[in-house]
């Protein structure tokens, strides 16, 4: 079963088997629901890329239009996907590492019916033209206490599981877990609150809007993105992480500076100028803790990164830490003015924010997929072959998202630039980069089909019966573990 | 970690408590505060409105209009001063060049709006002021039509669901004038809906060039 093999008693194996039969329910159910909506937004981010490309097609339906369109995809990216896929993620990581068995699985799955209802509803109404131009908010006013009860449901029973655990010490998994499950309904509550039922100030409405896409970004994204990976790469790897040290100051770090971050999406915008300033500053700073996380990681594979030659799950995580660091890098460049003249309001800035959300987050949590669900389903996945077609297509595709984003913004972002030329030459020049935009959600969607595909298969039981796991490179059963796979030796491993 | 646990509970509410209350809350506070200033004779305005003006029309309307369909996903409505782009200097973007009105956008523009809407990409114009640029109706419900019949390349969807096909009874005044491919049947026209017109109503009130009042006059400014 195991892609590690370790040395864990008779009594161990069976209380792992006895907790990942307690997640099989709400796990499968947010991973099947996520997987379903991820298909129907990498569609929507092809159709909203056509669209912007030939702006005539089938302009009679006025739900097909690019303001309507993209919206829906990234609504749907974000809260069907991105974040019911991080609850199942989250929920399993907690019950593991407080070894607790979850004993409220109905509960969880009504919630998150309530959230799929909610979100459908919300998606629904962007896309037929009830949604409000606020990027990430787009949805009416009166669905977000819906969205925040049913998320209450999901953070509280990953509060009590952590209250009941059996472990002293926290795991840093456990931390970012933690942090995520109650930073969001803060942020979310707030933006809400602001936004929808008080009459201030309009220009801080827009202010409140990019603090809160930022801080979903910093204060939920991240640390679930990093929760994963701190416990897959340490797993697969079969060693513990590097340093635990640095992990808990790059968490603090981490924590201290997301909720200064926001207004840097406006540098030289109407707001007092000291506001995009310190938000600038803190994407700047950002790069300590995200380099630290670099460090602690890379520690924690060196020497054995011809893991990811067979272990799926260790190829994913690893490429979305790359491109999480990537991102850290490029944002805090572009938080330089000299930069964020050209590329603020360009096709970059959509770049950037599918690069986190994709790029770092999505990846991440693919890796822990492919880790998670053999274990709760007891069955290995089907085709080794369909998990490398999903790797490639989907890191083809995103790199290309985001290298052609970025050309498409110093072009458009330049032509805008240069004052004294025809404003239509910007959009002239970023045409050619949004067919290549449609394209690569056109690989993402094939490459997600195929995952939606076998990650049905799995929780169907259709999955194949067999000792040895699914490796890349490797027959069925060819490997107990992608360790032996590699040729390394079984060093002491991580607990849990 | 039983006894830190209170401590790291209140080191996760203090993240996000500070930045709330010096990034947002303050802020909130300070600039829900503004309200339309009067000017006095030194600011040498001719026209005796406030600043901001109060804009009359269905604007409030067609600000939902905007949002709802999704215009500030590619209309940014806000000109950032020269230190951070070439905005004021586009011709028509900071405002009123020949009256020696263009500036940067600044909070008091956004006092009358309900959110401002300062967006997310600039794949079209910058709007700040794209009531000053043209005040011509039948332009911009053309445009909103399709805005390829202004210009071949225009990304612009056309917004064809807030306008409506009609047999003509009596030639309707508000029509739009459509040529070429773009027109449409014998004996039918097309005039825009309400929302339409909220909409065209929202736009020409997007004039961001209003002097400040207590600035002076432009010479003096430049005195100073």
């Amino acid at each position: 079963m195991s892609e590690t093999m370790q040395e864990a008693s008779v009594q161990d194996i069976q209380e792992r088997a006895a907790i990942d039969k307690s997640a099989r329910l709400p796990v499968l159910f947010f991973f099947t629901s996520a997987a379903g909506w991820l298909f129907l937004a990498t569609l929507l981010g092809f159709a909203s890329s056509v669209k912007l490309a030939a702006p005539e097609l089938w302009d009679a339906c006025p739900w097909l239009a690019y303001g309507q369109l993209f919206p829906a995809h990234m609504d749907s990216l974000i809260y069907g996907w991105g974040m019911q896929a991080g609850f199942g993620v989250m929920i399993w990581l907690m019950a593991r590492l407080c070894r607790v068995e979850i004993k409220n699985g109905v509960t969880l799955v009504a919630a998150g019916f309530v959230w799929n209802l909610t979100i459908l509803f919300g998606v629904v109404a962007v896309w037929s033209g009830y949604g409000n131009s606020m990027p990430w908010l787009d949805f009416p006013a009166y669905l977000w206490p819906a969205m925040f009860l049913s998320y209450a449901v999901i953070a509280g029973s990953l509060l009590m599981m952590f209250r009941r655990r059996r472990e002293g010490e926290a795991y840093i998994s456990q931390k970012y877990i933690f942090g995520a499950a109650l930073w969001f309904p803060w942020i979310f509550a707030v933006a809400n609150l602001i936004l929808n039922h008080t009459g201030g100030s309009a220009l801080m409405n827009a202010g409140v809007n990019a603090w809160f896409m930022n801080n979903l970004i910093y204060f939920w994204f991240v640390p679930v993105g990093l929760a994963s990976a701190y416990y897959i790469i340490p797993k697969i790897v079969g060693r513990p992480i590097y340093s635990y040290q640095l992990a808990q100051i790059a968490f603090w770090a981490l924590a201290v500076l997301a909720g200064w971050t926001g207004f840097n999406r406006f540098l030289g915008g109407p707001f007092p100028s000291w506001m995009p300033a310190i938000s600038g500053t803190a994407i700047i700073l950002m790069l300590l803790p995200i380099g630290a996380v670099a460090v602690n990681l890379l520690g924690t594979i060196s020497g054995r990164g011809s893991l990811m030659h067979f272990s799926p799950s260790l190829r994913f995580t690893v490429f979305g830490g790359i491109m999480f660091n990537l991102y850290g890098l490029l944002v805090a460049f572009s938080s330089y003015f000299d930069i964020s003249r050209l590329l603020q309001f360009s096709y970059a800035t959509l770049g950037y924010d599918i690069m986190v959300v994709y790029g770092f987050f999505s990846m991440v949590v693919f890796g822990a997929i492919y880790f998670i669900v053999p274990r709760i389903t007891g069955c290995e996945w089907p085709s080794a072959k369909l998990i490398r077609f999903h790797f490639w297509y989907s890191s083809y595709g995103i790199i290309t998202i985001v290298a052609f984003m970025i050309f498409a913004g110093l072009a458009q972002g330049g032509a805008i630039d240069d004052w004294s030329g025809d404003f239509m030459d910007s959009v002239r020049r970023g045409k050619g980069y949004i067919v290549a935009l449609a394209v690569a959600w056109a690989l993402i969607s094939v490459a997600n089909l195929a995952f939606y595909y076998q990650l049905l298969m799995m929780a169907c039981g259709k999955g194949r019966k067999s000792e040895g796991p699914t490796l890349i490179h490797k027959n069925p059963g060819e490997a107990a573990s992608a360790e032996a796979a590699a040729g390394f030796a079984p060093e002491d491993t991580a607990k849990a | 970690m039983k006894k830190e646990f209170p401590v790291f509970i209140l080191g996760l509410a203090a993240a996000f408590i500070v930045p709330l209350i010096f990034l947002i809350v303050v802020p909130y506070l300070q600039l829900s505060d503004a309200k339309p200033e009067n000017y006095s004779e030194e600011d040498d305005v001719v026209a005796a409105w406030a600043y901001p003006a109060v804009w009359t029309g269905a604007n409030k309307e067609g600000e939902e209009v905007y949002a709802s369909q999704g215009c500030a996903y590619c209309h940014t409505q806000m000109v950032r001063p020269t230190y951070a782009g070439a905005d004021m200097w586009r011709k028509g973007w900071g405002g009123n060049e020949e009256e020696g009105l263009a500036r940067e956008t600044r909070a008091a523009d956004y006092t009358n709006d309900r959110r401002a809407m300062l967006g997310y990409m600039r794949i079209g114009q910058d709007l700040a002021n794209v009531g000053t640029r043209n005040r011509d109706r039948a332009w911009y419900h053309q445009k909103l039509y399709n805005a390829r019949t202004q210009n071949v390349d225009s990304s612009m969807p056309s917004y064809k669901n807030l306008y409506r096909k009609q047999q003509i009874a009596q030639p309707s005044e508000n029509a739009i004038k459509l040529k070429g491919r773009f027109a449409v049947e014998e004996g039918y026209e097309v005039v825009p809906t309400e929302k339409a017109e909220a909409l065209v109503d929202y736009l020409l009130s997007r004039k961001m060039d209003a002097p400040i009042p207590g600035a002076g006059t432009d010479e003096e400014v430049a005195a100073k």
